[in-house]
């Protein structure tokens, strides 16, 4: 666990500039590598993405700690005097355990155990909200693991299938196209029902992202590509359950929660069967393994919003090499393929009294946080609030070329399929299809620029 | 204001540092000397020591299971204590794969889940290694290990054993044994293909490390972290909760222990000594700042210190000895305070490629 204070690292950055006396150019280039605005932390270290914010008050740091403990709490079945209430049927017993590192999960290996993906479930139709409808008796995701004495909904098994591809210049390269079979159910599962498989996302920066005006998200929504550049944004209309209303999806693969605070609670809810106020109601509510105990709700409200605070105080990791030439060639080639045209680089985020250290930042999440179709091969055929079946929030690339030295490995995408950034720039499909075809007919030095770029965020 | 002032003195040493390095070199102390002994020396010996003594534990269980006697199971308590003194004297560089390969959770996990304990013990399960990989985190590793040895209360005999638990106590000790192993072998020298390998030689084609400085930084970030989750969350968690159930190593009534080998953790990185001794960082400090060494080195001493001032068992003392338990947290901290404001930007200076 790492909540420690880095500003005294800007030194080292800064000083290296230091010798040099900055031009304007310069100066721009500076800015990049605040990924975070002011709440960028120097570190490119397994720790990189649980450093603090800046500047917490001495409350604030605490609430920020307590929030980091209880991240790291691993839930046991209930009656127990501490962490009560695991399940009766869920997916993880902690929130690190799937965001390891504060980072991204991964798919498992055919036969590896399922640690850090999970499956949304739903029948057609919309449930009161317009959300995604229940599956009866499954609820809206498939639990894989119970606590003792109580049953699993069931396992997934996981096989890939493989193709080999070749880039016009004579590079190859493989794409491996996932396949999941449902074993080992508890009950018959009505037909027609749909799948999506999820991975554990990052969650570094999400305060700086929930600060961003939705008016600033809204202004670049284009549902009929009325400008003709072949992306056509759109904003997800989810249900928010405090505010009682739809408002604007920020969070999720298909920005199907409004909030940190409300994604937070429907991990705790869906992926180990803890209840809070926002859902006070267990996941196997109505299913044979429900408990019930009058234990609800298992989380207090002020751990569920010190998790959400210490979600929503981690910095932003620096970029590196910002001035290395491949980066910048790079960075030109992200910009020619069009890929900012959705990995939108730069957001400025509201001002906000009450919350000033993510008041009015020019921050570098690259993504636009709208729902953009991604083509066939992607699609999960599961509607979620406004977005389609082949409708996925961008998400966003800062911390991406960490990856590696923080979570071990490197794959990308909802389903974790892609196993290298090139994989999953050739995943792209839909509107990602001018991209993807701009990068596949790069030569391979342009293309080593590029992921170069990717890697330096 | 401060934060500027400390910026323009690093500009200026900075700018300077180039110059001095052309010189040359008094000592045989190098950045990527440092880093290779201390991998051997440290994180691998570490871990090498932590799968040998988790090997013996199985062993003995083996031999608890098939003889009760108080000899055994004082020996098995006594492997359990040794392999706890190697795994919290790694817990100063949890980086690599002991997080990436989710060894930490699935060795380390606490609260002990009693309620399915208890049933997995009433059942008829196999305990399969296969089975007992598919367990949840707090099913496995050193607590449960901690909890069947020793009992609730910490005094158990070896006549109480069930055969239940007998069986999950070998399968527990044999899982441990396998992950521990599993562990050294990613830390292994003649292994190419290996964490250690990509530790001791950063770079540009390098998947986790560009830098030499990018390492140096994950060691102190590392030091400085288990100095923050021992001061204010090993301890720091149930003192001010004043609750005795949030204490990690309650049954051994081992936590004092755990918490001073933590602080020794952070000493062996420091010095770059587990038992072999090549150099370390601490060279490198005295090369270029005495002061921060001497002040780096009395803080370690204190924080160790502090800890043994606590002379109650962790669960009674957070009630019993508040002023010493204060005090354990503040030495730490202070520690933690000087790790990261000064050590961090040192090797931020002299680690330049």
């Amino acid at each position: 666990m790492y909540t420690l204070k880095y500003y005294i690292c800007f030194a080292l950055t800064l000083s290296l500039i230091g010798c040099k006396k900055p031009g304007k150019l310069e100066e721009m280039q500076e800015k990049d590598w605040y990924a975070g605005g002011t709440q960028t932390v120097f570190s490119s270290g397994s720790g990189a993405f649980g450093a603090a914010f800046n500047g917490l008050s001495g409350t604030e740091m605490f609430v920020h700690g307590v929030g980091d403990l209880a991240f790291e709490s691993t839930f046991v079945s209930a009656p127990a005097p501490k962490n009560s209430g695991l399940g009766p049927i869920f997916n993880s017993v902690s929130c690190v355990s799937c965001h390891i590192g504060d980072g991204r999960g991964k798919a498992p290996e055919p036969g590896e155990p399922m640690i850090s993906l999970l499956f949304r479930l739903s029948v057609p139709g919309q449930d009161a909200h317009g959300g995604p409808l229940d599956v009866p008796g499954y609820g809206g995701q498939l639990q894989q693991r119970a606590v003792f004495g109580s049953q699993a909904e069931g396992n997934v098994n996981i096989s890939y299938a493989y193709a080999t591809y070749t880039f016009p210049d004579g590079t190859t390269y493989q794409m491996r196209t996932p396949s999941y079979t449902l074993t080992n159910l508890y009950a018959a599962l009505p037909g027609g029902v749909m799948i999506s498989p999820r991975v554990a996302p990052p969650v570094f920066g999400l305060g700086l992202l929930e600060a961003i005006p939705d008016a600033n998200i809204l202004a670049r929504e284009d549902v009929n590509d009325a400008n003709g550049d072949g992306i056509s944004g759109k904003a997800n209309w989810v249900w928010n359950v405090l505010a009682h209303q739809k408002t604007l999806g920020k969070f999720g693969w298909k920005a199907g929660n409004p909030t940190v605070m409300q994604q937070t609670a429907s991990a705790y809810l869906q992926d180990m069967g803890i209840t809070t106020f926002l859902f006070p109601k267990e996941s196997s509510y109505d299913q044979p393994q429900y408990d019930n105990l009058l234990d609800d709700v298992e989380l207090s409200d002020s751990l569920l919003y010190a998790v959400s605070f210490y979600m929503k105080t981690l910095a932003v990791p620096a970029r590196r090499n910002v001035q290395n030439a491949d980066v910048q060639k790079g960075k030109q080639l992200f910009e020619s393929a069009k890929c900012s045209a959705c990995h939108t680089p730069g957001q400025r985020t509201g001002v906000n009294v009450a919350f000033k250290q993510v008041s009015n930042q020019l921050i570098f999440p690259y993504t636009d946080l709208l729902l953009h179709d991604m083509g066939p091969e992607l699609s999960d055929n599961r509607p979620d609030f406004a977005a389609d079946g082949a409708e996925w929030r961008t998400p966003p690339l800062w911390g991406i070329g960490l990856t590696e030295i923080v979570n071990g490995h490197s794959n990308f995408l909802h389903d974790g399929r892609a196993r290298t950034l090139t994989e999953a720039i050739m995943w792209h499909g839909g509107e990602g299809t001018v991209s993807r075809e701009a990068f596949r007919n790069m030569s391979a030095a342009d293309r080593a620029a590029l992921l170069k770029f990717l890697k330096s965020l | 204001m401060t934060v500027l002032a400390a910026v323009a003195v690093v500009a200026l040493s900075s700018c300077k540092k180039d110059k001095k390095e052309t010189a040359p070199a008094a000592a045989e102390v190098t950045t990527s000397g440092i880093l290779a002994d201390l991998a051997v020396n440290v994180n691998a010996a570490t871990y090498v020591k932590l799968a040998s003594t988790s090997a013996e534990l199985y062993t003995q269980t083996v031999a608890l299971s098939s003889t009760p006697s108080a000899f055994n199971l004082q020996m098995c308590q006594q492997l359990w204590r040794s392999a706890r003194e190697s795994w919290e004297q790694s817990e100063g560089f949890l980086y690599g794969p002991v997080a990436t390969d989710l060894i930490d959770p699935r060795i380390d996990t606490w609260p002990v889940d009693f309620n399915a304990l208890e049933g997995e013990l009433a059942s008829t399960n196999e305990f399969t290694q296969t089975y007992l990989n598919g367990l949840d985190d707090a099913l496995k590793g050193f607590h449960p290990i901690e909890y069947l040895l020793f009992g609730q209360n910490g005094n158990k005999t070896f006549d109480q054993f069930t055969a239940r638990e007998k069986e999950y106590l070998v399968a527990l000790a044999f899982n441990l044994r396998t992950l521990t192993a599993d562990l050294a072998e990613e830390w292994n020298i003649s292994n190419s293909t290996s964490f250690m390998a990509s530790f001791r030689a950063p770079g540009t084609s390098n998947p986790y490390y560009e830098t030499k400085r990018a390492v140096y930084e994950e060691i102190v970030n590392a030091m400085a972290g288990i100095c923050d989750e021992v001061a204010n969350g090993k301890i720091g968690e149930p003192f001010l909760a004043n609750d005795a159930t949030l204490e990690e190593s309650p049954y051994s009534s081992n936590s004092m222990t755990d918490f001073t080998n933590n602080m020794k953790s952070v000493q062996n990185v420091y010095k770059g000594k587990f038992t072999a001794d090549g150099t370390g960082i601490e060279d490198l400090v005295k090369k270029h700042n005495l002061s921060l060494h001497n002040t780096i080195t009395a803080k370690i001493t204190a924080a160790i210190s502090s800890l043994n001032n606590i002379t109650d068992p962790f669960g009674t003392a957070i009630t019993s000895q508040p002023v010493q338990v204060t005090a354990a947290m503040a030495a730490i901290n202070d520690l933690r305070t000087t790790l990261e404001d000064e050590l961090l930007p040192f090797v931020q200076q002299y680690v330049v490629d």
